[in-house]
């Protein structure tokens, strides 16, 4: 069976680790399921550098080093994957994630290392890819849902791999492979709610896929049932994602069962405490379930004995809770106010909204399904039930100006929100990268490499696709946003409105 | 120590969790703790960013 060396690439750095990277977990289950010798080197808990590195690809005879991660892991995956090919010369390199599969094509000419990729989901196609490592052979094109090199060193990609349709038959993710006690259990708090502030073990779970909305800025690379596979007219096949007109969907969830008996089994093993679903929108599923799948999580959580009992000091202030609380993302025109308050009684303490905007005519470009009625309605019933809403909140859309600025600090004002908007951000895969991504290229000086290794998670600005506001004047209006500076906006929009009634804007 | 590969077998070398070679250095604590609170009256110069190159006829 192979020996199989997974590395988990640094992400995020200017924050402590906190996710156990669920994706390659449960590839690490699958592959010690199939009697797989398996190892995985967390470089993003670990963060010891390069030396550390070249121990680990020394440490044995690895036949199989595998990586993947998101875009924003590009950089790393890349120092990676050139270090390991100098110390492990013979190792077949895979990689896999939302990196690859957003650009395969592209990724795979900028890294010649990787022997091959894994497009798209992996539960299927990467058990098949060590089955040929120990085959003894490389005919990869021959296992659907792969790209590899053909004889003339072009990448070319197997046929499509369909997705898994019944996700219950997934093992548990591996966590035993991963730093709990080390690292990742330290960082386990989360400043979003009270609850989320006294975590002390806390691990994250995925358990589900697919989104029924159309967001401009969102992608799900292949997960989702959005990618498709299309050949040109001179035969050569590539994928494509969202684009207008062109939308694809499939909604897969765990089974309520599935979820509580595998939350279960965290707390008794891992003695856990929290819970982060990090499911793109929880209420997606619920509401495609016919508002069955979220109401039977509940229930089960309470008849299983997981729904927190908290404890209290001497002052009558909360200090812990035997149970696990858990979060999770919602959406403002999904959710319900009755299954808000099932969720909090189940103990949920926070959950994500992207509501994005607050001006109406930005909202309608951005395929969300909602508007500021339904993001102020979803923000309050949220409190009344007793969980947090953390609202996020983006600048610098397409359709970005003024009044949308003033409106989204009328809403900060109306809702009493502290927020730092992120920047809109056109990551591969998703509709705006696809629309825009000529004049990206051209921002990064025609290099779509140097785009992809500047990306973030959308706290700093990178290519920018806003219509009338370049990165400069965004990142001022930003500040001008959270200050509730409206003096100052009222300045910049006089002087900005001299200069292009001098220079009109194409 | 702790080793810093987790798995179903025993690898053939053994890779134990050091102290990244100078991460504990007094830049690099300061850089990191800076970076932490930047904004407001905090900023700092991030050494291993700046480019400069001399011009040879100031």
């Amino acid at each position: 069976m192979a020996k199989l060396l997974f590395i988990n690439p640094v992400v995020r750095e200017e924050d402590v680790p906190r996710h156990v990277p669920y994706g390659i977990a449960l590839l690490a289950a699958i592959a010690i399921d199939k009697g797989h010798l398996v190892q995985v080197y967390d470089a993003n808990a670990w963060r010891l550098g390069e030396e550390t590195l070249r121990e680990v690809l020394k440490a044995d005879a690895w036949q199989v080093i595998a990586l993947g991660g998101i875009t924003t892991a590009y950089g790393s995956i890349k120092e990676t994957v050139r270090i390991a090919r100098q110390e492990c010369p013979d190792a077949v390199i895979m990689l896999g994630g939302g990196v690859l599969t957003s650009l395969p094509h592209e990724i795979m000419n900028w890294l010649p290392e990787v022997d091959v990729g894994c497009v798209g989901e992996g539960f299927i196609t990467f058990p098949e890819m060590l089955a040929m490592v120990d085959a003894e052979s490389r005919d990869w094109h021959r296992i659907a849902g792969t790209i590899s090199r053909n004889a003339q060193g072009k990448p070319v990609l197997s046929p499509q791999r369909t997705l898994l349709e019944d996700l219950d038959t997934l093992p548990y993710p591996a966590w035993d492979l991963f730093p709990r006690e080390e690292v990742y259990f330290k960082n386990s708090q989360m400043l979003y709610s009270p609850e989320g502030m006294l975590a002390q073990r806390r691990l994250d779970i995925n358990v589900s896929y697919g989104c029924s909305m159309i967001c401009r800025y969102c992608y799900h690379l292949g997960i989702a049932g959005d990618m498709r596979y299309e050949t040109s007219e001179s035969g050569e096949v590539s994928v494509s994602f969202d684009r207008p007109g062109a939308y694809t969907r499939t909604i897969r969830y765990h089974s309520p069962e599935y979820i509580v008996r595998m939350v279960r089994h965290m707390r008794d093993k891992y003695a856990i405490d929290y819970v982060l679903f990090l499911d793109e929108n929880l209420m997606t599923m619920d509401q495609h379930s016919k508002r069955l799948w979220m109401k039977d999580i509940c229930r089960l959580w309470h008849e299983s004995g997981l729904a927190p009992i908290p404890s209290y000091d001497a002052a009558g202030i909360m200090n812990g809770w035997e149970g696990v609380h858990w979060s999770g993302t919602s959406h403002a025109t999904l959710c319900t106010k009755e299954i808000l308050k099932t969720m909090r009684a189940a103990g949920c303490s926070h959950l994500v909204y992207g509501y994005e905007s607050f001006a109406p005519h930005v909202l309608k470009t951005v395929g969300k399904g909602s508007t500021p009625a339904t993001n102020e309605r979803s923000f309050f019933w949220t409190l009344e039930a007793g969980i947090r809403p953390v609202p996020n909140v983006i600048i610098g859309f397409p359709d970005e100006d003024f009044q949308s600025i003033r409106d989204n600090m009328a809403a900060f004002d109306r809702l009493g929100i502290q927020v730092r908007p992120h920047f809109a951000t056109a990551y591969p895969g998703s509709e705006w990268f696809t629309l825009h991504r000529d004049s990206l290229e051209a921002q990064y000086g025609g290099n779509l490499e140097s785009y992809i290794l500047d990306l973030g998670d959308a706290t700093k600005i990178t290519g920018i696709i806003c219509k009338k506001f370049n990165a400069v004047e965004l990142i001022g209006l930003r500040e001008l946003m959270c200050e509730g500076n409206y003096r100052l906006l009222d300045v910049f929009e006089s002087a900005w409105k001299r200069v292009h009634q001098e220079r009109p804007l194409v | 120590m702790t080793s810093v590969l987790k798995g179903n077998f025993q690898a053939a070398k053994s890779v134990e969790a050091k102290d990244k070679p100078e991460a504990d250095d007094l830049d690099s604590r300061f850089e990191r703790e800076a970076m932490k609170k930047l904004g407001g009256s905090i900023a700092y110069v991030a050494k291993k960013k700046i480019k400069w190159a001399e011009d040879e006829n100031p």
